[in-house]
């Protein structure tokens, strides 16, 4: 037994020695089997298939990105201690991170270390580079999409038009509903707020966890506060659980879910239970005619030969994501210095209203600036519409949310 | 001499004070000082990833130790092991944040806050035994993890909490190598205390009621009074391993100290040997590197078959956290004195080779 450990230790000590010889080096943390798992696997491989797209053609500048998945099963001391381990073992040029609580943990240790973090986490507190209206400035954060905020107020600028068109008098009643957690927890307040500012009557959290499970005491107490609109927080996964939960207890609210929220997986999981839901799209989706789409099927092809996956709509937002770090680091190539974590940065900021090139059409045109990180505010709401096993989903509502100074980091 | 590596065949003690040595051979005291100053010398040799290892050994160690105390020497059962790991990391960090106290000082007295903590906690191990007294303190750890998540003002709520680095002197200790020292130091003086406490009168009235707590009761020891000071002193060292852990890793946040956690402190104790100060540093060195070895493992498998083998990649979640249960039950069913017995048969083997009796 000694041996066996001691032979294995020598032999990850050598594995561990030979792969600092890398160049470019990104760190990719995935939830493959925690709470997120069933939206974290297809953005994640998004991501990583991306990236192997992209040294399949030449790499960043002609060096290819070195880059390692790495799944901590959404646990935040899980993702510090990897944090820990890449840094003292590579030199970061980026980091495709997951989820908001390991996010927001690592917001001060990667602005230290001069790391670009682009997370899979769009919480409002990751906008504020420079700590003006929040209380922790976020310099090295990045993302992708219009933030968990926006989001949400996409949706409750949704509800109130559709609130007028069914002829509702009163104030209608706006739910949060989602875990004790940062990421559900992260728009709760200034989403809150601004359905009040719209007219809402804002009612009581109703908690419900991140791990799918049953979820009918929950769906009664949605019942009993006589809700009309219950926007959820959590993922795809236990939203499902949700939903199914509601459909035998006969709830009446109109479901607003979030980003992560549902996908296609998700609607033909819950079946008919999802009729009728809404929620944020961020990118284009698979079956879209527009000229990006080529690229996104080449990059999924070149994962899955036989083209046989219909990639969901996380899939598309994670070589988003990957691509504008791609662009960044293109740019950064051409500066003093080379790839490095400051010069990514600055090439973040270079170009207004961009998207990477050969994606138009599939990722939103997006802005950085020094003093503003809400890339885009643009926010897309589709409604599913589900009849026995088959789903069809369409945009009901766009809206370009305006750029508030108070809404930073909020 | 002979006789100053090998133990005679025999009673010969002549004094309390040599039955009670730590040491029952200077050679073996010998040993010992050399192997805390080759860990003093380590993070010249070491890289990071090894030092990492060697802290996380470290603090894991301390805090599986407070629960060998319990469980091992007082023969009490605790659940709940996890969450006063965690409240001391959480204490250390609002000591350090709100009251600016340096985080020199706030770990230790975060240890004395989890101290009063567990003691509390250990009011009903006076009156429950066995089964009962697991599911109690099954309870306290539900209540410390909700009391993490809710308690803004303490532990940051759902979001966590900053920990601040160790700072001595003016001089911040930020690397794996800094705070390397700092660990050891702890679990230093803190396995002498472990060591000690056991060859005192109090040491000697907790291996009393776990023996046989009627016996013991006769003797005059007040059952009540120990074994909530059995947990008191079991929390020290988990608040004290806990606030380590809390700086090591700069942030800390309410998910981490689950029930599994409380499991795995138990499985440390159990593979190491209950009721043994070296065995459960034995077993805390296991079980922190069990699963970096099965990564290992995967690693030569992939060089070996020479590529990516998805199901393995994707696996390794679960062959590591099945590994651990595997341990577990071969240790309980092939070595259930734990490692330290299976090193003591080893030494004794080299010590009378080749005339082993």
């Amino acid at each position: 037994m000694r041996n066996v450990l001691l032979a294995s230790a020598a032999i990850t000590l050598g594995l561990s020695t030979t792969a600092q010889a890398a160049e470019i080096y990104v760190g990719h943390l995935a939830d493959l089997t925690g709470a997120t798992a069933s939206v974290s696997k297809p953005f994640s491989a998004g991501v990583a298939d991306a990236m192997n797209y992209i040294n399949s053609k030449g790499g960043v500048g002609g060096t290819k990105i070195d880059f390692e998945t790495v799944d901590y099963s959404y646990q935040v001391p899980r993702a510090m201690a990897q944090y820990k381990k890449w840094t003292s073992e590579h030199k970061l040029a980026a980091i495709q991170g997951w989820g908001t609580g390991d996010t927001e943990a690592l917001v001060s240790t990667v602005a230290k270390d001069e790391i670009p973090y682009f997370s899979a986490s769009y919480s409002g507190h990751l906008t504020d580079p420079q700590g003006k209206t929040s209380a922790k400035a976020a310099p090295y954060n990045f993302f992708y999409g219009p933030s968990y905020t926006d989001g949400c107020r996409g949706l409750v600028d949704w509800a109130m038009a559709d609130w007028k068109k069914k002829g509702g008098k009163d104030k209608p009643k706006f739910v949060h509903m989602g875990d004790n957690h940062p990421y559900p927890n992260a728009p709760k307040d200034a989403c809150g707020a601004y359905a009040k500012e719209k007219g809402f009557e804002i009612l009581n959290p109703i908690q419900y966890s991140l791990k799918p499970g049953d979820f009918k005491a929950q769906c009664l107490s949605l019942k009993e506060s006589g809700a009309n609109y219950a926007y959820l927080a959590n993922t795809a996964g236990s939203t499902i659980s949700l939903l199914k939960s509601c459909e035998t207890v006969g709830t009446k609210a109109q479901f607003m879910a979030n980003i992560w929220g549902m996908d296609e997986a998700g609607l033909k999981a819950s079946g008919e239970a999802a009729n009728g839901i809404v929620w944020v799209v961020g990118a284009a989706t698979w079956n879209d005619d527009v000229p990006g789409m080529k690229l996104v099927r080449e990059i999924s092809k070149a994962a899955d030969p036989e083209g046989k996956e219909e990639r969901p709509v996380h899939y598309t937002r994670g070589i988003c994501s990957a691509y504008y770090m791609k662009e960044a680091m293109d740019m950064a190539a051409t500066m003093p210095g080379g790839v490095t974590g400051a010069n990514i940065k600055a090439a973040m900021y270079k170009k207004a209203n961009w998207v990477p090139a050969g994606l138009e059409g599939v990722c939103l045109p997006s802005t950085w600036k020094a003093d503003d990180h809400r890339g885009s505010t643009q926010v897309l709401v589709y409604q599913a519409d589900v009849k026995g096993d088959n789903f069809t989903m369409h945009k009901v509502h766009s809206v370009e949310l305006p750029r508030r100074p108070e809404w930073l980091g909020w | 001499m002979i006789t100053s590596s090998l133990i005679p065949c025999g009673q010969y003690k002549t004094s309390y004070a040599k039955d009670t040595t730590i040491f029952d051979t200077p050679v073996m005291r010998a040993w010992a000082v050399v192997g805390v100053l080759a860990l003093i010398a380590a993070p010249m040799v070491l890289n990071n990833y090894y030092l990492s290892l060697l802290i996380q050994i470290g603090f894991m160690g301390i805090a599986a130790l407070g629960l060998n105390i319990l469980v091992g020497y007082t023969g009490q059962i605790s659940l709940g092991h996890a969450g006063f790991f965690g409240f001391g990391a959480f204490a250390s960090a609002w000591l350090n944040n709100s009251f600016g106290i340096p985080v020199v000082l706030a770990m230790p007295l975060a240890a004395v806050m989890t101290t009063f903590l567990g003691l509390l906690f250990g009011i009903p191990a006076g009156r429950l035994k066995g089964l009962y007294l697991a599911i109690a303190t099954f309870a306290s750890q539900f209540i410390l993890e909700d009391f993490f998540a809710r308690a803004d003002w303490f532990s940051g709520g759902s979001s966590g909490a900053a920990a601040g680095p160790v700072n001595l002197f003016g001089y911040e200790l930020t690397g794996d190598k800094g705070f390397f020292y700092v660990v050891l130091f702890w679990v230093v003086v803190m396995f002498l205390i472990g060591t000690n406490l056991l060859r005192s009168r109090d040491g000697r009235a907790f291996v009393a009621v776990r023996d046989h707590y009627l016996s013991a009761e006769v003797m005059g020891i007040n059952l009540t009074k120990y074994r909530i000071l059995s947990f008191g002193l079991s929390s020290f060292y988990a608040g004290l391993g806990g606030a380590l852990y809390g700086h090591y890793l700069g942030f800390v946040s309410a998910e981490g100290f689950t029930i599994l956690m409380s499991i795995e402190f138990l499985g440390m104790i159990i593979i190491g040997g209950l009721g043994s100060v070296a065995g459960t540093l034995m077993g805390t060195t296991f079980m922190v590197l069990l699963p970096e070895v099965m990564e290992g493992g995967v690693g030569i498998a992939k060089t070996l078959i020479g590529g990516d083998v998805a199901w393995l990649a994707e696996g390794l979640a679960y062959i590591k956290q099945a590994s651990i249960g595997l341990a577990i039950i071969l240790f309980l069913i092939f070595e259930p004195d734990g490692l330290v017995h299976r090193w003591r048969l080893i030494r004794s083997y080299w010590k009378f080779y080749p005339f082993s009796y």
